[in-house]
Protein backbone atom coordinates (compact mmCIF):
# COMPACT_ATOMS: atom_id res chain seq x y z
CA UNK A 1 0.00 0.00 0.00
CA UNK A 2 1.36 3.33 -0.37
CA UNK A 3 2.51 5.06 1.89
CA UNK A 4 1.73 9.13 1.49
CA UNK A 5 3.76 11.47 3.29
CA UNK A 6 2.63 15.38 4.16
CA UNK A 7 5.75 15.95 1.99
CA UNK A 8 4.43 14.10 -1.21
CA UNK A 9 0.87 15.10 -0.47
CA UNK A 10 2.10 18.80 -0.35
CA UNK A 11 4.53 18.25 -3.51
CA UNK A 12 1.29 17.63 -5.68
CA UNK A 13 -0.71 20.49 -4.00
CA UNK A 14 1.96 22.50 -4.31
CA UNK A 15 2.98 21.35 -7.96
CA UNK A 16 -1.22 22.44 -8.48
CA UNK A 17 -0.45 25.66 -7.07
CA UNK A 18 2.62 26.35 -8.80
CA UNK A 19 0.49 25.04 -12.11
CA UNK A 20 -2.03 28.11 -11.26
CA UNK A 21 1.05 30.60 -10.81
CA UNK A 22 3.09 29.43 -13.34
CA UNK A 23 1.90 26.86 -15.52
CA UNK A 24 4.78 26.79 -18.07
CA UNK A 25 7.48 26.09 -15.40
CA UNK A 26 5.63 23.42 -14.08
CA UNK A 27 5.86 21.40 -17.21
CA UNK A 28 9.64 21.44 -16.62
CA UNK A 29 10.30 23.45 -19.66
CA UNK A 30 12.92 25.88 -18.28
CA UNK A 31 11.58 29.43 -20.05
CA UNK A 32 9.08 29.99 -22.55
CA UNK A 33 9.15 29.92 -25.74
CA UNK A 34 6.80 32.44 -27.81
CA UNK A 35 7.63 32.09 -31.79
CA UNK A 36 6.29 35.55 -33.51
CA UNK A 37 5.50 35.37 -37.36
CA UNK A 38 5.87 38.53 -39.10
CA UNK A 39 8.22 41.37 -38.28
CA UNK A 40 5.38 44.35 -39.42
CA UNK A 41 4.31 46.63 -36.82
CA UNK A 42 2.07 43.93 -35.01
CA UNK A 43 4.69 41.33 -34.65
CA UNK A 44 7.38 44.02 -33.67
CA UNK A 45 5.86 45.26 -31.36
CA UNK A 46 4.94 41.57 -29.63
CA UNK A 47 8.24 40.49 -29.96
CA UNK A 48 9.36 43.93 -28.56
CA UNK A 49 7.18 44.14 -25.59
CA UNK A 50 7.58 39.68 -24.75
CA UNK A 51 11.48 40.33 -25.00
CA UNK A 52 11.47 43.05 -22.68
CA UNK A 53 9.94 41.08 -19.87
CA UNK A 54 13.40 38.87 -19.57
CA UNK A 55 11.36 36.02 -18.63
CA UNK A 56 10.12 34.68 -21.75
CA UNK A 57 12.77 33.20 -25.24
CA UNK A 58 11.31 35.37 -28.34
CA UNK A 59 11.66 34.46 -31.16
CA UNK A 60 10.62 36.53 -34.45
CA UNK A 61 10.21 34.94 -37.90
CA UNK A 62 10.61 38.12 -40.91
CA UNK A 63 12.15 36.88 -44.28
CA UNK A 64 13.06 40.79 -45.13
CA UNK A 65 15.89 42.45 -42.95
CA UNK A 66 13.93 45.64 -43.06
CA UNK A 67 10.26 47.32 -42.73
CA UNK A 68 8.96 49.64 -44.50
CA UNK A 69 6.28 51.74 -43.00
CA UNK A 70 2.78 51.76 -44.84
CA UNK A 71 1.94 54.57 -42.83
CA UNK A 72 3.62 58.17 -44.39
CA UNK A 73 4.64 56.33 -47.45
CA UNK A 74 1.93 58.85 -49.16
CA UNK A 75 4.26 61.61 -48.04
CA UNK A 76 7.19 59.29 -49.97
CA UNK A 77 4.41 59.43 -53.18
CA UNK A 78 4.20 63.10 -52.74
CA UNK A 79 8.24 63.78 -53.03
CA UNK A 80 7.76 64.77 -49.18
CA UNK A 81 9.83 62.21 -47.29
CA UNK A 82 12.56 59.96 -48.48
CA UNK A 83 11.67 55.98 -48.48
CA UNK A 84 14.97 55.75 -46.35
CA UNK A 85 13.00 57.62 -43.95
CA UNK A 86 10.35 55.01 -43.01
CA UNK A 87 12.52 52.01 -43.41
CA UNK A 88 13.52 50.32 -39.83
CA UNK A 89 16.15 47.38 -39.55
CA UNK A 90 14.79 44.74 -36.79
CA UNK A 91 18.83 45.04 -35.17
CA UNK A 92 18.01 46.70 -32.50
CA UNK A 93 15.02 44.09 -31.29
CA UNK A 94 17.61 41.91 -31.67
CA UNK A 95 20.56 43.80 -29.71
CA UNK A 96 18.49 45.79 -27.38
CA UNK A 97 15.55 43.41 -26.16
CA UNK A 98 16.95 39.72 -26.56
CA UNK A 99 15.13 38.90 -29.39
CA UNK A 100 16.48 36.01 -31.75
CA UNK A 101 15.41 36.84 -35.43
CA UNK A 102 15.49 34.25 -38.15
CA UNK A 103 15.30 35.44 -41.49
CA UNK A 104 13.06 33.14 -43.08
CA UNK A 105 9.65 32.51 -44.13
CA UNK A 106 7.16 30.27 -41.90
CA UNK A 107 5.60 28.25 -44.87
CA UNK A 108 3.23 26.14 -42.37
CA UNK A 109 1.97 25.89 -38.73
CA UNK A 110 1.41 22.53 -36.79
CA UNK A 111 -1.30 23.68 -33.85
CA UNK A 112 -1.24 20.14 -32.82
CA UNK A 113 2.32 19.74 -32.44
CA UNK A 114 3.12 23.38 -31.50
CA UNK A 115 5.37 23.72 -34.30
CA UNK A 116 6.78 26.44 -37.18
CA UNK A 117 8.42 25.11 -40.44
CA UNK A 118 9.95 27.42 -42.04
CA UNK A 119 11.21 27.53 -46.09
CA UNK A 120 14.97 26.63 -45.03
CA UNK A 121 13.41 23.20 -43.72
CA UNK A 122 14.15 24.51 -39.55
CA UNK A 123 10.83 23.49 -37.73
CA UNK A 124 10.44 25.33 -34.22
CA UNK A 125 8.04 24.44 -31.39
CA UNK A 126 6.50 26.86 -29.15
CA UNK A 127 4.72 27.41 -26.14
CA UNK A 128 2.58 30.19 -27.64
CA UNK A 129 2.49 31.00 -31.42
CA UNK A 130 1.79 34.94 -32.57
CA UNK A 131 1.09 35.22 -35.93
CA UNK A 132 1.22 39.07 -37.99
CA UNK A 133 0.81 38.26 -41.37
CA UNK A 134 -0.85 41.66 -42.51
CA UNK A 135 -2.45 41.42 -45.40
CA UNK A 136 -3.17 39.70 -48.82
CA UNK A 137 -4.93 41.05 -51.78
CA UNK A 138 -8.03 38.89 -53.49
CA UNK A 139 -6.09 38.98 -56.89
CA UNK A 140 -9.25 37.80 -59.13
CA UNK A 141 -11.84 40.15 -58.37
CA UNK A 142 -10.93 42.72 -60.71
CA UNK A 143 -10.17 40.89 -63.91
CA UNK A 144 -7.34 41.12 -65.44
CA UNK A 145 -5.83 42.37 -62.08
CA UNK A 146 -3.20 39.68 -60.76
CA UNK A 147 0.85 39.68 -59.53
CA UNK A 148 2.21 40.50 -62.66
CA UNK A 149 -0.88 43.50 -63.52
CA UNK A 150 0.52 45.32 -60.35
CA UNK A 151 4.13 45.69 -61.87
CA UNK A 152 2.39 47.88 -64.07
CA UNK A 153 -0.65 49.16 -62.58
CA UNK A 154 1.27 48.96 -58.71
CA UNK A 155 -1.14 49.19 -55.81
CA UNK A 156 1.48 50.38 -53.67
CA UNK A 157 -0.71 48.94 -50.50
CA UNK A 158 2.24 46.72 -49.13
CA UNK A 159 5.43 49.87 -48.54
CA UNK A 160 8.46 49.21 -50.47
CA UNK A 161 9.30 48.41 -54.30
CA UNK A 162 5.45 49.11 -55.05
CA UNK A 163 5.88 52.67 -53.86
CA UNK A 164 8.90 53.48 -55.40
CA UNK A 165 6.86 51.93 -58.77
CA UNK A 166 4.26 54.44 -58.32
CA UNK A 167 6.35 56.96 -57.33
CA UNK A 168 8.61 56.55 -60.55
CA UNK A 169 5.41 56.62 -62.76
CA UNK A 170 3.75 60.14 -61.18
CA UNK A 171 7.30 61.66 -61.90
CA UNK A 172 7.54 60.85 -65.15
CA UNK A 173 3.54 61.40 -65.72
CA UNK A 174 3.06 64.51 -68.85
CA UNK A 175 1.23 67.42 -66.75
CA UNK A 176 -2.16 66.85 -68.22
CA UNK A 177 -2.44 63.27 -67.16
CA UNK A 178 -4.91 61.76 -65.20
CA UNK A 179 -3.94 59.55 -62.19
CA UNK A 180 -6.85 56.99 -61.26
CA UNK A 181 -7.16 55.48 -57.78
CA UNK A 182 -8.90 52.03 -57.48
CA UNK A 183 -10.45 52.27 -53.65
CA UNK A 184 -11.09 48.90 -52.22
CA UNK A 185 -13.98 47.99 -50.70
CA UNK A 186 -14.45 47.73 -46.29
CA UNK A 187 -12.39 46.11 -44.65
CA UNK A 188 -9.04 46.97 -45.68
CA UNK A 189 -5.72 48.17 -44.20
CA UNK A 190 -6.33 52.09 -43.04
CA UNK A 191 -9.27 53.56 -44.32
CA UNK A 192 -8.13 56.98 -45.11
CA UNK A 193 -5.16 56.38 -46.93
CA UNK A 194 -6.62 56.14 -50.70
CA UNK A 195 -8.19 59.69 -50.02
CA UNK A 196 -4.89 60.78 -48.14
CA UNK A 197 -2.95 59.90 -51.65
CA UNK A 198 -5.10 61.61 -53.36
CA UNK A 199 -4.55 65.11 -51.31
CA UNK A 200 -1.05 64.44 -51.76
CA UNK A 201 -0.40 63.72 -55.09
CA UNK A 202 -2.74 66.81 -55.50
CA UNK A 203 -0.15 68.63 -53.46
CA UNK A 204 2.37 67.30 -55.70
CA UNK A 205 0.47 67.83 -59.16
CA UNK A 206 -0.37 71.28 -58.35
CA UNK A 207 3.55 72.39 -58.39
CA UNK A 208 4.44 70.47 -61.07
CA UNK A 209 2.06 68.92 -63.24
CA UNK A 210 -0.99 71.26 -62.46
CA UNK A 211 -2.70 70.58 -65.39
CA UNK A 212 -2.95 67.01 -63.95
CA UNK A 213 -6.09 65.45 -62.40
CA UNK A 214 -7.30 62.51 -60.25
CA UNK A 215 -10.04 59.98 -60.49
CA UNK A 216 -10.78 58.10 -57.20
CA UNK A 217 -13.11 55.29 -58.62
CA UNK A 218 -14.44 53.90 -55.35
CA UNK A 219 -15.79 50.52 -54.43
CA UNK A 220 -17.96 52.19 -51.72
CA UNK A 221 -20.44 55.36 -51.78
CA UNK A 222 -18.95 56.79 -48.64
CA UNK A 223 -15.61 56.94 -46.73
CA UNK A 224 -13.47 57.39 -43.81
CA UNK A 225 -13.08 61.47 -42.81
CA UNK A 226 -15.46 62.35 -46.09
CA UNK A 227 -16.05 65.48 -45.11
CA UNK A 228 -12.47 66.82 -43.91
CA UNK A 229 -11.32 65.30 -47.13
CA UNK A 230 -14.17 66.97 -49.41
CA UNK A 231 -13.75 70.43 -47.28
CA UNK A 232 -9.62 70.30 -48.21
CA UNK A 233 -9.83 69.27 -51.63
CA UNK A 234 -12.23 72.16 -52.37
CA UNK A 235 -9.71 74.72 -50.00
CA UNK A 236 -6.34 73.14 -51.29
CA UNK A 237 -6.78 71.50 -54.90
CA UNK A 238 -10.09 72.58 -56.24
CA UNK A 239 -11.30 71.18 -59.62
CA UNK A 240 -8.51 68.61 -59.18
CA UNK A 241 -9.71 65.39 -57.53
CA UNK A 242 -12.81 63.91 -58.43
CA UNK A 243 -14.08 60.68 -56.26
CA UNK A 244 -17.02 58.55 -58.22
CA UNK A 245 -18.49 56.38 -56.05
CA UNK A 246 -19.60 53.23 -56.42
CA UNK A 247 -23.05 54.00 -57.40
CA UNK A 248 -22.21 56.13 -59.79
CA UNK A 249 -19.80 53.53 -61.31
CA UNK A 250 -20.97 50.58 -60.57
CA UNK A 251 -17.72 50.00 -59.11
CA UNK A 252 -14.05 48.48 -61.18
CA UNK A 253 -14.94 45.00 -63.20
CA UNK A 254 -11.90 45.27 -64.84
CA UNK A 255 -8.33 46.78 -66.34
CA UNK A 256 -6.57 46.58 -69.11
CA UNK A 257 -3.23 46.81 -68.52
CA UNK A 258 -1.73 46.93 -72.14
CA UNK A 259 -4.54 49.84 -72.61
CA UNK A 260 -3.83 51.57 -69.11
CA UNK A 261 -7.41 51.58 -68.75
CA UNK A 262 -10.07 50.55 -65.84
CA UNK A 263 -13.32 49.19 -66.49
CA UNK A 264 -16.58 50.05 -64.39
CA UNK A 265 -19.64 48.85 -65.63
CA UNK A 266 -20.58 51.52 -67.68
CA UNK A 267 -17.70 53.27 -68.87
CA UNK A 268 -13.81 52.36 -69.39
CA UNK A 269 -11.56 55.51 -68.13
CA UNK A 270 -7.84 56.10 -69.69
CA UNK A 271 -5.35 56.71 -67.32
CA UNK A 272 -1.70 58.01 -67.48
CA UNK A 273 -1.01 56.62 -64.36
CA UNK A 274 -3.56 53.64 -62.42
CA UNK A 275 -3.08 52.90 -58.74
CA UNK A 276 -5.45 49.96 -58.68
CA UNK A 277 -5.96 48.91 -54.79
CA UNK A 278 -7.40 45.81 -54.54
CA UNK A 279 -9.47 43.93 -52.06
CA UNK A 280 -8.13 42.35 -49.17
CA UNK A 281 -8.09 39.35 -46.76
CA UNK A 282 -5.44 38.20 -43.93
CA UNK A 283 -1.81 37.38 -45.15
CA UNK A 284 -1.64 33.96 -46.77
CA UNK A 285 0.03 32.26 -43.69
CA UNK A 286 -3.37 32.80 -41.52
CA UNK A 287 -5.44 31.34 -44.29
CA UNK A 288 -2.97 28.25 -44.88
CA UNK A 289 -2.88 27.36 -41.22
CA UNK A 290 -7.02 27.54 -40.66
CA UNK A 291 -7.07 31.11 -38.75
CA UNK A 292 -9.43 32.53 -41.60
CA UNK A 293 -13.05 32.41 -41.15
CA UNK A 294 -15.47 32.60 -44.08
CA UNK A 295 -14.57 36.30 -44.43
CA UNK A 296 -10.71 35.77 -45.31
CA UNK A 297 -10.21 37.42 -42.05
CA UNK A 298 -8.62 36.12 -38.53
CA UNK A 299 -11.42 35.54 -35.44
CA UNK A 300 -9.71 36.28 -32.41
CA UNK A 301 -10.75 36.65 -28.57
CA UNK A 302 -10.74 40.53 -27.84
CA UNK A 303 -8.68 40.07 -24.39
CA UNK A 304 -5.83 37.76 -25.55
CA UNK A 305 -6.33 37.99 -29.09
CA UNK A 306 -5.55 34.30 -29.17
CA UNK A 307 -7.67 32.74 -32.04
CA UNK A 308 -10.65 31.57 -31.88
CA UNK A 309 -10.18 28.96 -34.40
CA UNK A 310 -6.72 27.68 -33.89
CA UNK A 311 -5.51 27.97 -29.49
CA UNK A 312 -2.09 28.72 -28.63
CA UNK A 313 -2.23 30.90 -31.48
CA UNK A 314 -2.77 34.67 -30.77
CA UNK A 315 -2.91 37.06 -33.75
CA UNK A 316 -2.68 40.88 -33.96
CA UNK A 317 -2.93 43.43 -36.57
CA UNK A 318 -4.31 43.69 -39.99
CA UNK A 319 -5.78 40.31 -40.36
CA UNK A 320 -7.77 40.21 -37.71
CA UNK A 321 -11.64 40.80 -37.83
CA UNK A 322 -14.32 40.59 -34.94
CA UNK A 323 -14.70 44.39 -33.73
CA UNK A 324 -14.61 47.91 -34.87
CA UNK A 325 -10.70 48.56 -34.37
CA UNK A 326 -10.08 49.87 -37.94
CA UNK A 327 -7.14 47.90 -39.86
CA UNK A 328 -4.03 50.80 -39.06
CA UNK A 329 -0.53 50.36 -37.33
CA UNK A 330 -2.15 51.93 -34.22
CA UNK A 331 -4.42 49.43 -33.77
CA UNK A 332 -2.03 46.73 -33.94
CA UNK A 333 0.41 48.33 -31.96
CA UNK A 334 -2.47 48.64 -29.43
CA UNK A 335 -3.20 45.27 -30.24
CA UNK A 336 0.11 43.58 -30.01
CA UNK A 337 0.72 45.24 -26.41
CA UNK A 338 -3.07 43.73 -25.03
CA UNK A 339 -1.51 40.19 -26.60
CA UNK A 340 2.29 40.38 -25.33
CA UNK A 341 0.94 40.87 -21.66
CA UNK A 342 -1.99 38.11 -21.60
CA UNK A 343 0.76 35.64 -23.15
CA UNK A 344 3.05 36.63 -20.41
CA UNK A 345 0.06 35.72 -17.35
CA UNK A 346 -0.50 32.79 -19.63
CA UNK A 347 3.08 31.59 -19.50
CA UNK A 348 4.91 33.19 -16.70
CA UNK A 349 1.67 33.69 -13.93
CA UNK A 350 2.25 37.51 -14.38
CA UNK A 351 -1.08 39.51 -13.51
CA UNK A 352 -3.57 40.40 -16.37
CA UNK A 353 -5.50 43.29 -16.06
CA UNK A 354 -8.24 44.28 -18.64
CA UNK A 355 -6.77 45.66 -22.14
CA UNK A 356 -7.26 49.26 -23.28
CA UNK A 357 -7.61 49.88 -27.18
CA UNK A 358 -6.48 52.78 -28.84
CA UNK A 359 -6.55 54.17 -32.28
CA UNK A 360 -4.98 57.29 -33.30
CA UNK A 361 -4.18 58.35 -36.93
CA UNK A 362 -3.03 61.02 -38.37
CA UNK A 363 -3.95 62.23 -41.95
CA UNK A 364 -2.25 64.84 -44.43
CA UNK A 365 -4.40 67.02 -46.60
CA UNK A 366 -1.38 68.93 -47.59
CA UNK A 367 2.32 69.38 -45.77
CA UNK A 368 1.13 71.49 -43.16
CA UNK A 369 -2.90 70.69 -42.64
CA UNK A 370 -3.41 66.94 -41.15
CA UNK A 371 -6.11 65.52 -39.09
CA UNK A 372 -6.36 63.07 -36.25
CA UNK A 373 -9.14 61.54 -34.93
CA UNK A 374 -8.83 59.21 -31.98
CA UNK A 375 -11.00 56.44 -30.71
CA UNK A 376 -10.64 53.89 -27.41
CA UNK A 377 -11.95 50.29 -27.47
CA UNK A 378 -13.18 47.76 -24.86
CA UNK A 379 -14.09 43.90 -25.56
CA UNK A 380 -18.04 43.38 -25.21
CA UNK A 381 -20.25 40.06 -25.98
CA UNK A 382 -16.60 38.38 -27.36
CA UNK A 383 -16.12 41.30 -30.01
CA UNK A 384 -14.18 44.96 -29.87
CA UNK A 385 -16.24 47.54 -29.57
CA UNK A 386 -15.72 51.49 -30.40
CA UNK A 387 -16.64 53.07 -26.78
CA UNK A 388 -15.04 56.93 -27.53
CA UNK A 389 -14.66 58.81 -31.21
CA UNK A 390 -12.86 62.11 -31.43
CA UNK A 391 -12.24 63.57 -34.75
CA UNK A 392 -10.44 66.82 -36.12
CA UNK A 393 -13.69 69.26 -37.72
CA UNK A 394 -14.13 70.85 -40.86
CA UNK A 395 -13.97 74.27 -39.92
CA UNK A 396 -10.33 74.17 -37.58
CA UNK A 397 -8.09 77.24 -37.90
CA UNK A 398 -4.73 76.84 -39.93
CA UNK A 399 -3.20 76.57 -37.01
CA UNK A 400 -4.57 74.03 -35.47
CA UNK A 401 -4.32 71.75 -38.87
CA UNK A 402 -0.40 72.98 -38.76
CA UNK A 403 0.04 71.97 -34.64
CA UNK A 404 -1.54 68.21 -36.25
CA UNK A 405 0.87 67.80 -39.19
CA UNK A 406 3.88 69.04 -36.55
CA UNK A 407 2.57 66.64 -33.69
CA UNK A 408 1.80 63.50 -36.85
CA UNK A 409 6.22 64.17 -37.08
CA UNK A 410 6.48 63.62 -33.31
CA UNK A 411 4.29 60.85 -33.34
CA UNK A 412 5.75 59.03 -36.47
CA UNK A 413 9.16 59.20 -34.73
CA UNK A 414 8.20 58.38 -30.95
CA UNK A 415 6.13 54.88 -32.57
CA UNK A 416 8.62 53.92 -34.99
CA UNK A 417 10.87 53.53 -31.63
CA UNK A 418 8.63 51.65 -29.71
CA UNK A 419 7.65 49.21 -32.38
CA UNK A 420 11.34 48.67 -33.73
CA UNK A 421 13.17 49.06 -30.49
CA UNK A 422 14.62 52.57 -28.45
CA UNK A 423 13.54 53.70 -25.63
CA UNK A 424 13.19 51.40 -22.59
CA UNK B 1 -3.52 52.48 -3.02
CA UNK B 2 -2.32 50.62 -6.52
CA UNK B 3 0.77 50.46 -5.31
CA UNK B 4 0.51 48.60 -2.21
CA UNK B 5 -1.88 46.34 -3.71
CA UNK B 6 0.72 45.51 -6.14
CA UNK B 7 2.67 45.12 -3.67
CA UNK B 8 0.15 42.72 -1.82
CA UNK B 9 0.15 40.85 -4.84
CA UNK B 10 4.20 40.49 -5.16
CA UNK B 11 3.95 39.58 -1.45
CA UNK B 12 1.37 36.86 -2.04
CA UNK B 13 2.45 35.57 -4.85
CA UNK B 14 6.37 35.36 -3.32
CA UNK B 15 4.56 33.91 0.16
CA UNK B 16 3.19 31.46 -2.44
CA UNK B 17 6.49 30.89 -4.25
CA UNK B 18 7.79 30.12 -0.19
CA UNK B 19 5.14 27.95 0.37
CA UNK B 20 5.12 26.12 -2.75
CA UNK B 21 9.17 25.42 -1.83
CA UNK B 22 8.15 24.02 1.40
CA UNK B 23 5.54 21.96 0.47
CA UNK B 24 8.10 20.53 -2.78
CA UNK B 25 10.79 19.80 -0.07
CA UNK B 26 13.90 21.18 -3.01
CA UNK B 27 15.56 24.05 -3.17
CA UNK B 28 13.17 25.76 -5.73
CA UNK B 29 14.55 28.73 -5.97
CA UNK B 30 12.86 32.14 -5.50
CA UNK B 31 14.33 33.15 -8.84
CA UNK B 32 13.14 30.43 -11.01
CA UNK B 33 9.49 32.09 -10.59
CA UNK B 34 10.62 35.39 -9.76
CA UNK B 35 14.18 35.94 -10.59
CA UNK B 36 15.18 39.36 -9.63
CA UNK B 37 17.75 39.78 -12.61
CA UNK B 38 15.78 38.49 -15.30
CA UNK B 39 12.31 39.39 -13.87
CA UNK B 40 9.51 41.28 -15.75
CA UNK B 41 10.87 45.01 -15.09
CA UNK B 42 7.47 45.31 -14.41
CA UNK B 43 4.13 44.15 -15.64
CA UNK B 44 1.94 46.24 -12.81
CA UNK B 45 -1.31 47.49 -13.76
CA UNK B 46 1.09 51.07 -14.13
CA UNK B 47 3.29 49.39 -16.21
CA UNK B 48 0.85 47.80 -18.48
CA UNK B 49 -1.49 50.93 -19.03
CA UNK B 50 2.36 52.88 -19.53
CA UNK B 51 2.71 51.20 -22.43
CA UNK B 52 0.35 53.10 -24.11
CA UNK B 53 1.88 56.14 -23.67
CA UNK B 54 4.62 54.89 -25.23
CA UNK B 55 3.09 54.83 -28.90
CA UNK B 56 3.02 58.44 -28.86
CA UNK B 57 5.45 59.77 -26.34
CA UNK B 58 9.09 59.53 -26.93
CA UNK B 59 10.25 56.88 -23.99
CA UNK B 60 13.61 58.24 -23.60
CA UNK B 61 12.31 61.87 -23.03
CA UNK B 62 12.95 63.18 -26.27
CA UNK B 63 10.83 63.71 -29.26
CA UNK B 64 9.48 66.37 -31.17
CA UNK B 65 6.05 67.99 -30.86
CA UNK B 66 4.59 65.38 -28.74
CA UNK B 67 5.19 66.33 -25.26
CA UNK B 68 8.01 63.97 -23.52
CA UNK B 69 6.45 62.46 -20.43
CA UNK B 70 9.13 60.51 -19.16
CA UNK B 71 10.56 62.93 -16.65
CA UNK B 72 6.95 64.67 -15.07
CA UNK B 73 6.66 63.91 -11.67
CA UNK B 74 3.62 61.91 -10.60
CA UNK B 75 1.27 64.83 -9.29
CA UNK B 76 1.87 66.27 -12.77
CA UNK B 77 0.91 63.27 -14.55
CA UNK B 78 -2.52 62.82 -12.36
CA UNK B 79 -3.26 66.68 -12.73
CA UNK B 80 -2.42 66.58 -17.06
CA UNK B 81 -4.89 63.83 -17.04
CA UNK B 82 -7.39 65.45 -15.23
CA UNK B 83 -7.42 68.25 -17.20
CA UNK B 84 -7.32 66.12 -20.13
CA UNK B 85 -10.38 64.36 -19.20
CA UNK B 86 -11.86 67.56 -18.79
CA UNK B 87 -11.51 69.31 -21.97
CA UNK B 88 -10.88 68.03 -25.86
CA UNK B 89 -8.47 70.57 -26.21
CA UNK B 90 -5.75 70.45 -26.80
CA UNK B 91 -5.34 66.81 -27.34
CA UNK B 92 -8.20 65.12 -29.13
CA UNK B 93 -6.14 61.82 -28.29
CA UNK B 94 -5.15 62.03 -24.70
CA UNK B 95 -8.68 63.34 -24.05
CA UNK B 96 -9.74 59.99 -25.81
CA UNK B 97 -6.99 58.37 -23.67
CA UNK B 98 -7.77 60.23 -20.11
CA UNK B 99 -11.50 59.65 -20.62
CA UNK B 100 -10.52 55.86 -20.83
CA UNK B 101 -8.67 55.38 -17.28
CA UNK B 102 -10.25 55.35 -14.35
CA UNK B 103 -8.72 57.61 -11.34
CA UNK B 104 -7.27 54.51 -10.21
CA UNK B 105 -5.44 53.63 -13.18
CA UNK B 106 -4.49 57.24 -13.62
CA UNK B 107 -2.80 56.85 -10.44
CA UNK B 108 -1.22 54.14 -11.23
CA UNK B 109 0.37 54.98 -14.84
CA UNK B 110 1.48 58.52 -12.99
CA UNK B 111 2.88 56.01 -10.09
CA UNK B 112 4.64 53.55 -12.86
CA UNK B 113 6.03 56.43 -14.90
CA UNK B 114 7.36 58.46 -12.22
CA UNK B 115 9.17 55.71 -10.26
CA UNK B 116 11.01 55.02 -13.60
CA UNK B 117 12.04 58.62 -13.99
CA UNK B 118 13.40 58.16 -10.58
CA UNK B 119 14.90 55.02 -10.87
CA UNK B 120 16.50 56.36 -14.36
CA UNK B 121 17.57 59.34 -12.28
CA UNK B 122 19.51 57.14 -9.57
CA UNK B 123 23.40 57.00 -10.03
Amino acid sequence: MTDWTRRQIGGLAGGALLAVAAPHIVRGQGRAKVVVIGGGIGGATVARYLGDMKSIDVILIEPNSTHVTCFFSNLYLAGLRSLASLTFGLETLAEGHGITIIRDRAVAIDPAGRAVELRGGTRLSYDRLVVAPGIAFKFGEIEGYDEAAAKIMPHAWIAGPQSELLRRQLESMDDGGVFVIAAPPNPFRCPPAPYERASLAAYYFKQFKPKSKILILDAKDKFSGQELFQDAWSRHYPGMIEWLPSQFTGAIKAVDVAARSVVTEGETFRAAVANIIPAQKAGLIGEKAGLTDASGWCPVDPVTFESTLQPGIHVVGDSIIGGDMPKSAFSANSQAKACAFAIAASLTGSPQFPPHLFNSCYTFLAPDDAFTNALTFAPEGGRIKTVKMFISKVGESAEVRRRTAHHAVGWYSAFTADVFGGGS
Amino acid sequence: MKRERAAAVLSRAKGLAAEIRWFLGISLSATLLFPESAAPADVSQGAQIAATCASCHDQTGGGQAIPPIAALDEQAIVKAMLAFRASESPSLVMHAVALSLSDDEVAATARFLADRANAGRQP
